[in-house]
């Protein structure tokens, strides 16, 4: 009892008090952002900061200094140092959390080893104290917060590297949770009650105190030490033994506050919260432990993240600060008796609520927060009230009881209103067009990443977690799914999509680490404007194919026996992917564009029969035989068919392409094909390959958008077969020493090819109905409508990229890979 | 081109600039003049002083503001298409109807602080003052929304 009155007579410097209220601001700030974290789509990780990274470290440096100055008979640093000290911590952490939600990894950086550095600051200062602290008998005190600054300083490094985007992300997470929980909030409390437990009782510190504490503080520094390093390699022996350990000091440190309590059981608020407080740090690290042996290191942390967060850490501060309030603000013994009531208005209600809480906020998390949010909302409210008139007219006068229920009424109802208010889907959920997109989460990464949809289409995300890393996503509107365990689904309805929408993964660090999702829209059409300047995305190269995605077979089969060929091509509207994960509308001969691949000898009969299933007039022209075109050229309106024939008279990579004018568009938009007519001498090869190349405009097929690109002759992007960069991720395949011979067509609709394998050297070249003669060649060039073959011998084991020598074609998508084995 | 200056600009800035006066005379009064007047004068100054205000403030709301505020409100909703089918609706309408409410509110918190005052219960009158404040800062926060709302729509 001595050391709790000696220490509080005097009210403490404006500095003192202002510290209080910026706990108590980070304290509200936390209970706000946790109320609305679900409407604005926050990730949960930002409330929980607010209160530990805020409230909890701001009160702990404020407090433990306080405590080591006037038990230990030090000289504590200036008011001056304390508020620039304190200040610090708030904008490096205001830092922090702006910049995980923010993505401004920089920030976060700098917030996180800021934290780190004045955690080592504050470690130090408190060693130095060590050796000129005048009661030996509280040096204790010292070493429990110093072992608590280290560990922060710890914790704040594992939290940058996750913040950043750590490969290693859970085990990092683990030690983050565990060394900054248990080490710099559990060590920090578990100091500080040795005295301050006794004092909110009224009772003596017991004589084995000081011996106890030093011990337990050994059991739990170690049990830290191992168990920390447990779950951050990974080994869960070391993880359950360290906490084990970390358990048996925490029974060591309650034994002389259990002797406290057989003198004399908790009647006050702040007693009572301390003592139950206390309780579930102990039940938090039995748990805990318990888990990490069924379940192994990998365990997710929720069931014990809310015991420790919401059971020990929350209760133990509202506990504390009930009890050093009064002291702080308050001046003489009225006035402290006078705060001390209102902060412990209706306590044994919020007591109970609090308590309530822990379990349902693993049950039922919607009903425990709620709960929770009440409790300790509640103290903040009548902690401020109290508080913040202090700081700002520098002494305490009675709440006025009218003015706050009029206060209280205000604000009930206006909350009411924004409720009713913005209740409800204001999107017409009815709009004709709803569009689902299975998405994956696996290695750290979302595919597709990008998702291309026309504007005004209502977006359903179907999101699988292949991972057994926990993830969920998010999107800039707000909705988002639960946290998903490996192998879980959940819908996120996007809404109507209208502008681009970015999403990423909530979980901290996991937006860093490139857990991003784009949804594009796609030329203006949908809105039944005029909207020129609407856009497509670009091209993305970096994306990743869908997981359905197949490359088109280059092969080329050899010509069938047959001399008559009879094909019938259908045209279909097909959505096709024409980059990595990136799909859209195409006009296609048969469903792929380019169309497929007819082969046949000289003399050989082509008989095609054209079936229009599209929704506007089409046609047919092969260059491959020669004949008047009106007839068999003409266009078709949808649901109408032509026969095409024609007798192949002369060898080549001959172009077939659709006719109906804008021609432009029409190729454009994928209407194109390749037929190769055998030269009568062809020498055999291994390995026979065939490439149609041609531009690549985005966005929605006849869109003016779209139009404008293809009429300025600017594309997207270059393909080889009609998909950029699609021979990246399934490259061709030979062996060294095997004959190649690749064909290839342009189709258009505007740009030569420089066909090159980077690597290779052609021994033969052939181009529109000529076979060079060559001593070896590094290019064939084709212009619109021209075809040809190379062939060459791979000379080593390796991987070849062939590209269109016009490097802005290759950069863009011309680009493919031959790995040629051994 | 859009014209920035014409008859709806006019109209909206009156309405705004209605809502701009009434919250920022609350505020003004309550933070500003109440808690010098409260330290400075004796008790029958007081009493005087904070009567003349509250009455010149009502005095102004009654035949100021409120016929201003509704004839510019109404414009406005006709303006925006909101009919009363649309007011129960979710979106704008719902908003607007919220709105609407809270505002009817903060005029019956304000009559009462009136009466309250008149009738010599100066609890009763905080109370009813402070709700007040706060609903009419409710009233701005709905009115912010639906100008994202309107963008949108």
């Amino acid at each position: 009892m001595i050391e709790g009155i000696t220490l509080t007579r005097r009210r403490r410097a404006p500095v003192f008090v202002w510290g209080n209220v910026l706990v108590l601001g980070w304290l509200a700030a936390a209970v706000a952002l946790a109320a609305g974290a679900d409407r604005w789509g926050l990730p949960e990780w930002l409330p929980l900061h607010a209160f530990l990274l805020g409230s909890v470290t701001t009160a702990i440096v404020i407090w433990s200094e306080h405590f080591v100055v006037t038990l230990c008979r030090v000289q504590g640093p200036s008011d001056r140092k304390l508020a620039i000290g304190l200040t610090a911590i708030s904008v490096l952490v205001t830092a922090v959390l702006v910049g995980v939600v923010t993505d401004l990894t920089a920030l976060t950086a700098v917030g996180g080893a800021g934290l780190a550095v004045i955690a080592t600051v504050h470690t130090w200062h408190l060693l130095r104290w060590r050796r000129t602290a005048m009661v030996p008998r509280f040096r204790y005190l010292i070493d429990f917060y110093a072992a608590a600054g280290a560990a922060l300083a710890i914790g704040a490094v594992f939290g940058a590297a996750l913040a950043l985007g750590a490969g290693w992300h859970e085990r990092a997470l683990a030690a983050h949770v565990h060394v900054t929980l248990l080490g710099w909030v559990g060590l920090s409390v578990l100091g500080t009650l040795f005295t301050l437990l006794p004092t909110t009782l009224g009772t003596r510190m017991s004589e084995r105190t000081a011996r106890l504490a030093r011990r337990s503080l050994w059991l739990l520094a170690a049990g830290l030490v191992v168990a920390v390093t447990g779950v951050a390699v990974g080994w869960s022996p070391a993880a359950v033994a360290g906490l084990l350990v970390y358990a048996a000091g925490v029974g060591l440190a309650m034994a002389p506050l259990v002797d406290a309590l057989r003198r004399r059981l908790p009647r006050g608020p702040a007693a009572a919260m301390l003592t139950a407080g206390t309780a579930w740090l102990a039940a938090g690290v039995v748990v805990d432990a318990g888990r990490q042996l069924v379940v192994g290191p990998a365990a997710a942390l929720e069931p014990v993240l809310p015991v420790l967060v919401v059971g020990f850490a929350a209760q133990v501060l509202v506990g504390a600060l009930t009890w050093l309030l009064p002291v702080v603000l308050g001046r003489g013994p009225s006035e402290h008796k006078d705060i001390a009531a209102v902060l412990g208005q209706w306590w044994r209600s919020r007591l109970v609520a609090a308590n309530a809480a822990v379990p349902l906020v693993v049950l039922l998390p919607t009903v425990g927060w709620t709960l929770a949010a009440v409790a300790f909302g509640g103290f903040v409210v009548l902690a401020l009230a109290v508080a913040a008139p202090v700081a700002l007219r520098g002494e305490w006068r009675p709440v006025d009881g009218h003015q706050l229920g009029g206060l209280v009424l205000g604000v009930a109802v206006v909350v009411l209103a924004a409720g009713v208010a913005t209740g409800g889907h204001s999107e017409p959920t009815t709009s004709a067009q709803i569009r689902t997109v299975d998405v994956e989460l696996d290695g750290m990464d979302v595919r597709p990443a990008v998702v291309e949809v026309a504007p005004g289409t209502h977006l359903v995300l179907r999101v699988t977690n292949r991972e057994d890393v926990r993830h969920d996503l998010r999107v800039d509107a707000g909705p988002r799914t639960k946290m998903l365990r490996q192998g879980e689904t959940a819908t996120l309805d996007v809404g109507v999509v209208r502008d681009e929408v970015k999403g990423w993964c909530t979980v901290a660090g996991h937006r860093a680490a490139g857990m991003t999702i784009t949804i594009r829209t796609t030329g203006g059409h949908a809105h039944g404007t005029d909207d020129s300047t609407a856009t497509d995305g670009g091209l993305d190269l970096a994306g990743r194919p869908s997981p359905d995605w197949a490359a088109r077979d280059a092969l080329l089969a050899p010509a069938p026996a047959a001399t008559t060929h009879r094909i019938e091509l259908r045209v279909a509207e097909q959505e096709v992917e024409v980059a990595p994960g990136q799909k859209q509308r195409m006009w296609t001969f048969g469903g792929t564009a380019p169309g497929p691949v007819l082969r046949g000898k000289v003399g050989d009969r082509f008989e095609v029969t054209l079936v229009n299933d599209g929704t506007i007039g089409h046609s047919i022209d092969f260059h491959a035989g020669a004949l008047a075109p009106d007839g068999p050229m003409r266009t078709i309106e949808p649901g109408e068919r032509l026969v095409y024939s024609f007798t192949a008279h002369r060898p080549g990579a001959w172009l077939y392409h659709c006719g109906t004018m804008p021609m432009s568009q029409h190729i454009a938009n994928g209407m194109y094909g390749a037929v190769v007519i055998d030269p009568p001498d062809l020498p055999p090869v291994d390995d026979e390959f065939l490439l149609v190349g041609s531009q690549l405009y985005l966005g929605e097929p006849g869109s003016d958008a779209q139009v404008a690109k293809i009429r300025a002759g600017t594309p997207d992007g270059w393909v080889f077969n009609g998909a950029a960069a699609q021979y990246d991720h399934a490259p061709l395949t030979t062996t060294v020493g095997r004959r190649v011979r690749i064909w290839l067509v342009n189709a258009g609709p505007g740009d030569n090819i420089a066909f090159h394998v980077v690597g290779g050297q052609f021994d033969t070249v052939y181009r529109e109905g000529a076979r060079w003669p060559t001593t070896g060649a590094q290019a064939l060039d084709l212009a619109p409508s021209q075809g040809g073959y190379v062939e060459l011998a791979f000379p080593e084991t390796g991987r070849y990229p062939f590209v269109d020598h016009d490097m802005r074609h290759a950069e863009n998508g011309a680009h493919g890979y031959v790995d040629v084995a051994g | 081109m859009i014209d920035v200056l014409d008859l709806w600009t006019v109209v909206r800035f009156v309405h705004v600039l209605g809502a701009v006066v009434w919250v920022g005379g609350q505020l003004t009064v309550s933070v500003v003049v109440l808690p010098p007047v409260r330290r400075l004068l004796a008790l029958e100054h007081r009493g005087e002083v904070l009567k003349a205000v509250g009455k010149r403030f009502a005095l102004i709301t009654a035949v100021g503001f409120l016929p201003s505020q509704i004839t510019t409100g109404v414009l406005l909703a006709v303006r925006h298409g909101v009919t009363w089918e649309s007011l129960t609706r979710p979106g704008y309408g719902r908003v607007l109807a919220v709105k609407l409410l809270l505002f009817a509110f903060v005029m019956a918190a304000a009559a009462v602080h009136g009466t309250a005052q008149a009738k010599g219960r100066p609890g009763r009158a905080r109370t009813a003052s402070a709700a007040a404040l706060v609903g009419s800062l409710g009233v701005v926060l709905l009115a912010t929304g639906m100008v994202e709302g309107g963008h949108r729509g």
